[in-house]
């Protein structure tokens, strides 16, 4: 076993989430403050208990941006003692580092993704979105003319991914379908998601190809939309809520890849691989105990990924692990008699947020707040894992 | 454009403008210039380093030379781009792989494959090294190495 001194000592007490579109005509800041000041109404407490903020981007200063700079100003928050930006999962994990170390008592942390113009040809035609790349944020196509550098934090080696997948283990691409149908028949449940329309398998091979064999319906929906979350103490939890939810156990983790992405090492050593088993050798809970889960689709060999790496299956067996754990009535994953998958349509289906949103989704389903969307039998355990093959990955279990 | 002979610091760092040249990379540069294939060696213990980068990362040594490289290598994995992210870029599919090179297992180059459809790509595929003008400039490419040239890769 690792160390887990933090096991149940720190809760997810606030959830802030903002309207999803394809085009909501907003700054990132705006979007961001929409999300931070749900969050901290939902979590019932003054703006200025917040003494440390975990703002959007992978840039210290996130001008332009939802960075914790501009977060705490527009806020009006007096003072903080720990302030920090990250993106993806990293940032949840950064915001409960801090919370158990003391750096802070109540960490906000705020989420925005755009549809930025390196994620959609309409998004690169609008001047307001091609002007934010100008700033230094990471959009893709940074080798310049230098196209040795193409694969420098590019998504385009995940569709290589697909194919060496497929070529080494033998198999196709139902490992995939089923993840992209999962989230689709979700998203159609949830009216928040941007994708409203449900789509079968054959919807999914018909899509169009964009790196090939990577399709259209592999790829998260880039959106606009912002997601907060306050955390803090366990102790300070139950004194605002009767049954917080807690953080149990986490992990990041990083391989020598580096930044040029063909440099990739074999497929069970890349960092969810590292991260998962970072996640298990701390969580006193095990996949068995699991009710919710997230492993991450922004592109949907990322969460075949994260689904082996879990344990779930052998690697290259997913495919088949998926066809013995479908709701053929509900067009859904359920795995193992007992886990959900994906219950708001994740990236593919709600709309990209670098994973934010499996937080927020979680903690509303385990608080048994989801309406009509509620799992009946109230999950008390969640796993979320969220990143990329080459960069800051994280795995995170809650539970009640 | 055909460069003969050095080119200085300064003329390399104003032909690939677009690119962040530095100090650890601009022997790279200027052999592009040159229309040389250069990656970084180790002088002590003979590890290729790429990207590149000023230490060794097996023996940590800083005695670091770029050498031209065979050219021979393998595909490790690929894409085909249906689609570029400028709406204005040229619709047609652009094959760029992840090249194996020969001189060492996992050394690998991300480049463009030419003189091959794509749909005739293959993982391992043992291509060799060629060069394409755009942009005024010549940059490496790769191509398959055809039945009676082969036996120069491992």
């Amino acid at each position: 076993m690792a160390r887990n001194p933090l096991k149940d000592q720190l809760a997810v007490v606030g959830i802030g989430s903002t309207p999803y579109g394809r085009d909501l005509q907003r700054s990132h800041l705006s979007l961001g403050l929409e999300a931070a000041i749900a969050a901290i109404r939902d979590a019932g407490i003054d703006k200025n208990e917040i003494d440390g903020i975990c703002g959007s981007g992978m840039t210290p200063l996130a001008q332009g941006g939802s960075g914790f700079l501009s977060l705490q100003g527009a806020l009006g928050i007096d003072e903080i003692t720990w302030g920090k930006n990250s993106w993806l999962g990293s940032c949840f994990v950064y915001a409960a580092e801090t919370v158990f170390s003391g750096l802070s008592d109540m960490c906000l942390v705020v989420q925005t993704y755009v549809r930025d113009p390196g994620m959609s040809r309409s998004a690169h035609a609008d001047p307001f979105r091609r002007n934010l790349t100008k700033f230094g944020d990471i959009g893709g196509d940074i080798g310049g003319s230098d196209f040795a550098k193409r694969w420098v934090h590019s998504g385009e080696p995940y569709a290589g991914w697909m194919r060496r997948y497929m070529h080494d283990y033998g198999v196709n691409k139902d490992a995939f379908a089923y993840l992209a149908v999962n989230s689709r028949s979700h998203g159609a449940r949830n009216p928040a998601a941007v994708m409203q329309q449900p789509i079968t398998l054959d919807d999914y091979h018909a899509s169009r190809q964009i790196w090939e064999p990577m399709q259209m319906l592999d790829m998260d929906v880039p959106v606009d939309c912002a997601e907060a979350f306050v955390i803090t103490t366990a102790e300070r939890a139950r004194d605002m809520t009767d049954k917080p939810v807690l953080i149990h156990a986490m992990s990041l983790g990083g391989t020598r890849v580096g930044e040029f992405y063909e440099n990739s090492l074999p497929w069970t050593e890349n960092a969810f691989w590292v991260t998962l088993k970072g996640l298990w050798a701390r969580s006193e809970l095990k996949l068995d105990d699991i009710d919710l889960f997230f492993p991450y689709d922004g592109y949907t060999i990322d969460g075949v990924g994260v689904t082996e790496a879990a344990g779930y299956c052998k690697p290259g067996e997913c495919g088949d692990f998926f066809k013995d754990n479908w709701d053929e009535a509900r067009q859904v994953l359920r795995l193992n008699g007992k886990c959900e998958v994906m219950t708001h349509g994740g990236g593919l289906g709600m709309g990209r947020a670098g994973g934010a949103n499996y937080f927020s989704e979680a903690v509303r389903q385990m608080r048994g707040q989801e309406g009509a969307r509620q799992i009946a039998r109230v999950p008390e355990a969640a796993l979320i894992a969220i990143g990329s093959f080459f960069h800051d990955p994280c795995a995170v279990v809650l539970r009640t | 454009m055909r460069n003969y002979g050095p080119i200085d610091d300064f003329t390399v760092i104003e032909l690939y403008s677009d690119v962040q040249v530095n100090r650890d990379n601009v022997e790279y540069y200027r052999g592009l210039a040159e229309r040389k294939l250069l990656i970084n060696r180790c002088g002590d213990c003979g590890t290729w380093i790429y990207p590149h980068r000023p230490i060794c990362p097996e023996c940590w040594s800083w005695n670091i030379k770029a050498e031209e490289v065979s050219g021979l290598g393998s595909v490790f994995m690929w894409t085909t781009l249906m689609q570029q992210r400028s709406p204005s870029a040229p619709h047609e599919p652009v094959p760029v792989a992840a090249v194996d090179f020969a001189e060492q297992k996992g050394l690998r180059y991300l480049s463009r494959i030419v003189n091959c459809r794509p749909e005739d790509i293959y993982h391992d595929m043992p291509v060799q090294l060629t060069w394409i003008e755009i942009g005024n400039l010549e940059w490496p490419a790769f191509e398959p190495i055809s039945d009676s040239g082969r036996g120069g890769t491992r």
